[in-house]
C-alpha cells in the first residue's frame, strides 16, 4: 500500500467513515468568513491611502506622491539623489515602466547578486497593512525584490486594496494564479540576535513606494 | 557551547540549565520583548477575541475533513505542476527529500526554517547522503555554526548571547566581521549566505499553510531568506505537515493575523508568499521543479483522541514566552524538537512517551499557554491528559508511585490528613531562617535552585476553625 493510501485510511479511520458532502464542506468553508469586518482590524485612516500610508511609515516603508506614471523617473532621481546612488538601477520590463522617459537614469533589465537599487511595479497595495503585493511573471523576476539593497515599487492609486480579503477575492480573476504571490510589508529585518531589530538581513533594507495619481 | 547530550535524561538538562545564568539573560531577552510587543499587538485588535474564535474554527473545520482537503490540495498542487509525494513517518519523508536530492544531482542545499524539517530529522539525513545544507534564516544560520538544535520555534537561537554570536561569527564567517554589534553582524551574514543562494542546487523550505483550492504553499519569513531559498535553485522542495491546510486564501489570511501577532506582536511578516508551482514558461526566473511532501509522522494518530485539538497549533510560539518553566530552562532542556507547552504535548506523540513522560510534569498548571494561545488549544488540560496516561501506563518510577500512593491513603482520611498536614508545617517552620528555607529533606529538588517558602504556624482548617469558632459559624 503506498504511504497515501495508509496516511489516507489512517485518516478515515480516525475520523470516522461519515459520507463527504463537498457541497456542505464548500458551504462550511464559505460560513468561516462571513462577516469579515468582525475579525479583521479596522483601517488606520480615513481613506485607503491614509491608511496605507500610516501603516507602510510604522514599518520603515518610505513613501513619494506624483500625480500621473510620467513623474516617476523624476521621483525615482529624487530617491537616488538622496542615498547618494548612481544612475543605474534594475527595472522590472514592464510596458507601463519602460514606456517612460528615463534619459536621466540608466535603467538595465538584469538584476546582479549586489544590485544597489531596483524599480518595480506593484501590483495592489493594502492599506490594512501597508502591504505591496508583486507577482511572478515573464517580465517580473522575484530575485529583482530580494537581491538590491533598495527596492522601489511604483503603486497606482486604483490599483489600492482595503483588506487582505479584497486581495484574495481578486487572485486568479485577472490572469491565473501567479506562480509567486508575495506580499511585502516593511523592508527585510530579522530579530535573531536577542531580539533587537536589524534591518536588511537578506532582502531589501529599504522599501521605499511611488503612489500614483490623485485621491479619489 | 556543544548542544546538550541527548541521552541525558529532562532533569539533568533542567538543572544544567538553571545554573546557567548567560542562558537566563539570553531567555529574558528575547521571550520578554516577545511577551510586550504580542500584548500591544492583541491590545491594538480590538477583534482579536472574535478573530481567535475563527481561527480556531477554521483549523478545527480543515480537521473533520482532513481527507477531503489534502485530496484537493494535491490535486490543485499537481495541476499547478508540482509533484506532490506523500510519507508517513519521519524516515520517509528524509529518503524522499534525499532521493529528490541525488536525482538533481545536488551538491548544496539551502534551507530556510522549518520546525518540520528539524522534526523529520533532515538536516542529519542531507549530511548523512553527504549533501552539503546552508541554513538561511539568521537564527539557524547561528545555530548551524555552533553544531546546534534551535531552542525556540520562532527564534532558534534565542538562547545565545551576541557576545556568542559574536563569537561564531569571528569564526565562520569569511572575512569575519568588522565589529560585533547585531547590525554589523547581520551584514556579515548577509554576504555570507549570498554566494550560496545563488550557487545552489536545491533550496528547501518548510509551509505555514497549504491552500487547498489553489495548491499553493505559504511561507512567512521577515529576512526574504525564502524567496531566495526557492527561487534561483533547480529544485524546490517543500515539507509540510498534513495539518497545515486552510481551504483557500482567504482562510491564510484569517490565521496570519492571528499567527504573526501571537508570534512576534508584528500584523504581518515582511515577507508573505504563496507558491504555486514551478516557473511557468516565459517566467523570468523560479525553479524548474516544485515537490510538496506531505508529511502525517504521527498527525493521523492524533486525530483519534482529545489530542486532535494539538492539531490546531501554527507554531507562533506564544505559549512558550510566556510559559514560567520555559522561561527559567530554555529549549534545549526539553530534549525534543518543539519545546515549551507545545513541545510537552507534541513530543510524547513523536517520542513516545517512555521516553519523554518528564515533559507533561514541567508544568505549573499557571494556565498562561492557553489564555495566549491564537488558537485556543487547553495546552494544561492536554499536558494533564498525559499525566493521565503515565500513570496508567505505570510510566512513573516506583518511588513516585508509592509516595503517592501513601499521600492519597492519608488524603482520603481527613482526621490523618489534618494531623499530619499540622505536624508537617510546624517541623517546617523549625528548618526556616527568616521567611524562607534553604535545605529540605527529600526536595532538594526544590532547594537546590531557590529557596522555600516558610509556611505560617497553622494550616489553613486550624485557621478556618479559629474563625469559625470566633464568629459563631455560619449563619
Amino acid at each position: 500500500m503506498s504511504a497515501r493510501d495508509r496516511i489516507l485510511g489512517a485518516i478515515r479511520e480516525s475520523l470516522g467513515s461519515t459520507p463527504r458532502d463537498t457541497a456542505a464542506i464548500a458551504a462550511e468553508a464559505a460560513a468561516l468568513l462571513a462577516d469579515p469586518d468582525a475579525i479583521r482590524p479596522e483601517l488606520a485612516g480615513p481613506s485607503l491611502t491614509e491608511s496605507f500610508a500610516a501603516k507602510a511609515w510604522g514599518l520603515g516603508t518610505t513613501l513619494d506622491t506624483v500625480a500621473d506614471m510620467a513623474e516617476v523617473p523624476a521621483a525615482v532621481s529624487r530617491y537616488l539623489a538622496q542615498y547618494g546612488l548612481g544612475p543605474g538601477l534594475a527595472m522590472q520590463q514592464a510596458p507601463e515602466l519602460t514606456g517612460l522617459d528615463w534619459s536621466a537614469l540608466a535603467p538595465h533589465d538584469t538584476v546582479a547578486p549586489d544590485e544597489p537599487v531596483a524599480l518595480g511595479l506593484a501590483r495592489h497595495g493594502i492599506a490594512e497593512s501597508g502591504s505591496l503585493v508583486i507577482h511572478s511573471a515573464p517580465d517580473n523576476p522575484i530575485l529583482l525584490g530580494f537581491l538590491p539593497l533598495h527596492h522601489i515599487l511604483v503603486l497606482e492609486r486604483r490599483r489600492m486594496l482595503p483588506h487582505l480579503e479584497d486581495y484574495a477575492a481578486l487572485l486568479g480573476r485577472e490572469d491565473g494564479i501567479p506562480r509567486n504571490a508575495i506580499l511585502i510589508t516593511g523592508p527585510s529585518g530579522t530579530t535573531d540576535i536577542e531580539g533587537s531589530y536589524v534591518r536588511g538581513a537578506h532582502g531589501p533594507g529599504f522599501l521605499h513606494v511611488i503612489l500614483v495619481g490623485d485621491e479619489e | 557551547m556543544s548542544a546538550p547530550a541527548p541521552q541525558a535524561g529532562f532533569k539533568a538538562r533542567a538543572a544544567a540549565a538553571i545554573a546557567d545564568p548567560t542562558l537566563k539573560i539570553a531567555i529574558d531577552r528575547t521571550t520578554g520583548t516577545a511577551e510586550r510587543k504580542r500584548a500591544a499587538a492583541v491590545a491594538a485588535f480590538s477583534e482579536f477575541e472574535a478573530a481567535r474564535a475563527r481561527g480556531k474554527a477554521i483549523k478545527d473545520h480543515v480537521i473533520a475533513h482532513l481527507d477531503h482537503y489534502l485530496e484537493t490540495f494535491e490535486r490543485n498542487a499537481t495541476a499547478a505542476g508540482a509533484k506532490v509525494h506523500w510519507a508517513a513517518s519521519d524516515a520517509e519523508a528524509c529518503a524522499i527529500v534525499v532521493r529528490i536530492c541525488r536525482e538533481a544531482d545536488a551538491k548544496l542545499v539551502t534551507r530556510s526554517k522549518s520546525m518540520l524539517g528539524e522534526e523529520i530529522g533532515l538536516p542529519h539525513a542531507l549530511a548523512d547522503a553527504g549533501i552539503e545544507r546552508a541554513e538561511t534564516d539568521l537564527a539557524e544560520h547561528i545555530i548551524q555554526l555552533a553544531g546546534e538544535r534551535p531552542s525556540h520555534i520562532v527564534w532558534p537561537a534565542m538562547h545565545r548571547t551576541r557576545e556568542q554570536v559574536a563569537e561564531l561569527f569571528a569564526e565562520g564567517h569569511h572575512p569575519p566581521p568588522t565589529a560585533f554589534d547585531p547590525a554589523t553582524m547581520v551584514q556579515s551574514a548577509r554576504h555570507e549566505l549570498r554566494t550560496k543562494f545563488l550557487s545552489a542546487d536545491v533550496g528547501i523550505s518548510g509551509a505555514n499553510f497549504l491552500v487547498a483550492d489553489t495548491g499553493a504553499t505559504c511561507t512567512v519569513t521577515n529576512e526574504g531568506n525564502a524567496e531566495l531559498t526557492t527561487t534561483p535553485p533547480r529544485v524546490h522542495i517543500v515539507t509540510a505537515g498534513i495539518e497545515k491546510l486552510v481551504p483557500s486564501t482567504a482562510h491564510a489570511f484569517a490565521l496570519l493575523r492571528l499567527l504573526v501577532r501571537s508570534a512576534t506582536g508584528g500584523e504581518l511578516t515582511q515577507y508573505t508568499t504563496f507558491h504555486c508551482g514551478p516557473k511557468r514558461p516565459g517566467d523570468a526566473d523560479g525553479p524548474e521543479e516544485m515537490h510538496i511532501v506531505l508529511v502525517d509522522n504521527g498527525r493521523s494518530r492524533m486525530l483519534k483522541d482529545e489530542f486532535r485539538e494539538m492539531l490546531r497549533c501554527i507554531r507562533c510560539g506564544a505559549c512558550m514566552n510566556h510559559c514560567v518553566v520555559y522561561r527559567q530552562i530554555g529549549g534545549h532542556a526539553y530534549g525534543g524538537v518543539y519545546p515549551g507547552p507545545m513541545g510537552a504535548v507534541l513530543t510524547p506523540v513523536l517520542a513516545g512517551l517512555e521516553r519523554s513522560r518528564d515533559l507533561p510534569s514541567a508544568c505549573t498548571m499557571n494556565g498562561r499557554c492557553a489564555e495566549v494561545c491564537p488558537v485556543q488549544i487547553p495546552l494544561p488540560t492536554l499536558l494533564r491528559a498525559w499525566r493521565g496516561r503515565s500513570w496508567r501506563e505505570r510510566l512513573e518510577p516506583s518511588g513516585l508511585r508509592y509516595g503517592i500512593g501513601l499521600w492519597a491513603a492519608v488524603a482520603r482520611r481527613p482526621r490523618l490528613y489534618r494531623f499530619a498536614s499540622g505536624a508537617g508545617v510546624r517541623l517546617l517552620r523549625r528548618l526556616g531562617k527568616g521567611g524562607w528555607i534553604s535545605r529540605l529533606p527529600l526536595a532538594g529538588g526544590w532547594t537546590g535552585s531557590r529557596d522555600f517558602p516558610k509556611p505560617a504556624g497553622r494550616t489553613f482548617m486550624e485557621l478556618y476553625r479559629a474563625e469559625q469558632s470566633g464568629k459563631g459559624g455560619p449563619s
